[in-house]
């Protein structure tokens, strides 16, 4: 797995809606830009061996920096992978869709549901939306929530942008009636 | 402790914080020399100034804010990047929004109650590179860095990127500090010690 370069973005929130926020509300997000395991070969029918190559390495890597970054236990998390333009947008997903990648973070979050993503193909410089949700429950809405990020030089055409982002809380100023008072 | 952030938050009218940090590990397909680290921290705050006008004396707010900014931010980029021991070349930059004047932004990083209290934060001795910029919310602007001690040291020579996707507001201002731990990652366009003497005589091509 060639590394170019980890891009950390933590977001702390004082004031949501001109009102101080009991606790100040952190989001963070670790993004590795890496080179396409699949650049230049063409359309490769099997992934799998790029797969077991990168996937778990992957998760590895970012699962204790995110969390390190975010310096308090995640109580919503997120993925990401940002193609390319000579990529397919399945290298992406590739990665960061089998449990290879996904678990090391679960593990280290001490989460159970299923991480929400965002795949896209994009140039170097393009504004990805991160969607968080609760790392044990999926359905708690005070935790549905999204990180803006941009790394202005990435990703060049063969590399590929993977990223994890992990939240402290809920959204600010969270204050909407729970699934359950509509069932 | 809860009490004190929540009267600093709103005697500065501090509504966010963003940090940003970049690692390379590989540049061109190969590990620099020296690793470096390069990060950007940002405070959205309101604007003190909007609706006073041009003739508005901006020195009692600049020298009440300015000084909360200098600390809040570079407290944050030590942190960042492993101690101020670290750190080699810093910079600064605001983003004013539309609803105030460029003269907003650079009261509050051009005058010593910012520019003097970063310096001796970051325990340098240079003068402070910067940019600054009216913007909508989520300009990305560039800040250029260069040596805290040794201005013209070529190899430091650098830009980081700052930007918060929902400000500056209007009537905010982003103010960024930001700071490296090193040179460029492969720096070889040498320095003023190996430079030749270079003038439209000794040109044997000159441009016209």
């Amino acid at each position: 797995m060639n590394v170019r370069k980890i891009v950390t973005v933590v977001e702390e929130i004082r004031t949501e809606g001109g009102r101080a926020i009991d606790h100040p509300a952190r989001v963070a997000v670790v993004s590795a830009v890496i080179e396409n395991p699949w650049a230049g070969q063409g359309f490769i029918e099997d992934l799998n061996p790029g797969i077991d190559a990168n996937a778990s390495d992957l998760g590895a890597l970012l699962a204790p920096a995110v969390l390190d970054a975010l310096d308090a236990p995640a109580e919503a998390y997120g993925k990401a992978a940002i193609v390319g333009l000579d990529g397919e947008i399945e290298h992406g997903s590739a990665l960061i869709h089998t449990l290879k990648f996904g678990d090391h973070f679960r593990k280290a979050a001490n989460a159970t549901t299923l991480l929400p993503a965002v795949e896209k193909r994009g140039p170097a410089g393009v504004v990805f939306d991160i969607p968080l949700k609760h790392i044990t429950d999926a359905t708690i809405r005070s935790h549905h929530q999204t990180i803006e990020v941009r790394i202005g030089d990435a990703p060049h055409p063969n590399e590929i942008v993977i990223a994890l982002a992990a939240a402290a809380q809920g959204r600010p100023q969270q204050r909407l009636a729970p699934l359950s008072t509509e069932q | 402790m809860q009490e004190r952030m929540v009267h600093l938050d709103e005697s500065i009218g501090l509504r966010k914080l963003v940090l940003y940090r970049d690692v390379v590990l590989t540049e061109a397909g190969e590990t620099p020399v020296q690793p470096v680290r390069q990060a950007s921290i940002a405070a959205v705050i309101r604007n003190p100034w909007v609706g006073t006008g041009p003739s508005a004396d901006l020195s009692m707010e600049q020298g009440r804010i300015a000084p909360v900014l200098a600390k809040l931010l570079t407290d944050r980029l030590i942190a960042s990047l492993g101690g101020v021991d670290e750190i080699e070349s810093f910079g600064k930059a605001a983003i004013v929004g539309t609803a105030g004047e460029i003269e907003h932004a650079g009261a509050l990083i051009h005058t010593p109650y910012f520019g003097n209290l970063v310096r001796e934060f970051l325990q340098g001795e240079s003068i402070i590179c910067f940019a600054d910029t009216r913007a909508g919310a989520g300009e990305t602007l560039v800040v250029p860095l260069w040596h805290k001690t040794h201005a013209s040291t070529r190899s430091h020579y650098q830009t980081i990127s700052a930007r918060v996707s929902d400000a500056p507001r209007a009537d905010e201002i982003v103010v960024i500090a930001a700071a490296s731990t090193g040179p460029r990652p492969h720096p070889r366009i040498g320095d003023r010690m190996t430079d030749p003497a270079v003038t439209t005589k000794t040109l044997e091509v000159v441009p016209s």
